[in-house]
């Protein structure tokens, strides 16, 4: 071992034990009544101004359903408005409201033979590209779910000011 | 609360060597241990949980700031050199043969706060903690080359600090870094 190592390793057990023999910081005394005041305002806040965890299993599942379904439906609105579109522009005559319906209903039913051939005629990268874009999806979703509760319900800080 | 807040406190004002931000820190640990006061109220291993929660509380609202010292981590290489290893040790050898572990102990704590971010909370890391090398590096995103000079160099840097008390060889005083803006007295 070299001069260098035996310093360096002496080094490090004298720090060590000197750091080790630190006596713990003493709280400051604010510090439990600063816990004790922000609780008592969690507590007093409603349901649904509280985390998703906390709120009641009733509200709860219709919300994460509602969540887990909404990519889905944007698939969905996706593919009839496109359809809608093409049907647009190869038929600009036929645009009423019967059409509509009749458009919808071949979108849904196209979606059914799409979802049949969806393995046979898609390339695999695409059905990579598509998880990655529900999977976006979904990351955006919670983003602006996240994004939103903090803008509309930001933290509220106590400052020693207001606990005296 | 009253059993734990000392220990959540120190871990935290250790770590970010500025009060204020400790008790803000503190503040919500112990907000999460309420949330999950079931399971800790008859859990024996409520004080580590809580050490853990306070530890990587306190690394996340760090880490927040990280660019500003990562950047100093980054550049400089292992410069130091044997005399200063040699002169560093001997200022913590002269602080364990002359004073008693109270003032030992104070001078020691205004040390460790005057240590700039890069070095102190690597250091912490290692000695308090207890955590791994490479532990500390994947925690911080710094590499384990950088984590190993900067304890070192916080060990050295110390020793400088100390050294203007009266301790020590010439060549640990030309090492003293500047202090800690982020650090309050």
């Amino acid at each position: 071992m070299s001069s260098r190592d035996q310093f360096d390793e002496k080094l490090e057990r004298l720090v060590g034990q000197a750091l080790r023999e630190q006596p713990p910081r003493r709280a400051p005394a604010s510090l439990e009544a600063r816990v004790l005041v922000e609780i008592a305002a969690r507590a007093r806040l409603p349901w649904w101004r509280r985390g998703i965890a906390s709120w009641p299993a009733a509200v709860r599942a219709p919300v994460i359903a509602g969540c887990a379904v909404c990519v889905p439906l944007v698939w969905i609105a996706s593919v009839w408005l496109a359809t809608r579109l093409v049907s647009v522009v190869r038929h600009p005559g036929n645009t009423g409201p019967l059409a509509s319906v009749r458009d919808t209903g071949r979108a849904i039913a196209s979606l059914g033979t799409l979802a049949i051939h969806i393995g046979q005629s898609i390339p695999r990268e695409w059905l990579l590209g598509g998880l990655i874009a529900t999977a976006t999806l979904y990351a955006a979703l919670f983003a602006l779910v996240a994004l939103g509760y903090s803008l509309l319900y930001p933290r509220t800080e106590y400052s020693k000011a207001q606990l005296t | 609360m009253r059993a734990y807040q000392d220990m959540v406190f120190s871990t935290a004002v250790r770590l970010t060597a500025n009060p204020a931000q400790a008790e803000d820190i503190s503040q919500e640990v112990f907000l999460r241990a309420y949330e999950s006061f079931d399971n800790l109220r008859s859990s024996p291993k409520a004080g580590g949980w809580l050490k853990t929660v306070c530890t990587n509380l306190t690394l996340n609202h760090l880490t927040r700031h990280r660019k500003r010292w990562r950047l100093f981590s980054e550049v400089f290489s292992d410069d130091t050199r044997d005399e200063e290893l040699e002169s560093a040790t001997a200022v913590f050898d002269t602080v364990f043969a002359e004073l008693e572990t109270d003032e030992r102990s104070a001078l020691i704590g205004q040390a460790l706060e005057r240590l700039p971010d890069h070095q102190r909370i690597p250091l912490v890391l290692y000695h308090y903690e207890e955590m791994p090398y490479q532990d500390i590096a994947d925690r911080l995103g710094i590499s384990l080359a950088k984590v190993k000079t900067d304890i070192l160099r916080g060990r050295v840097a110390m020793a400088a600090l100390l050294a203007p008390s009266g301790f020590g060889a010439p060549a640990a005083r030309r090492r003293a870094p500047s202090p800690n803006p982020g650090a309050q007295p």
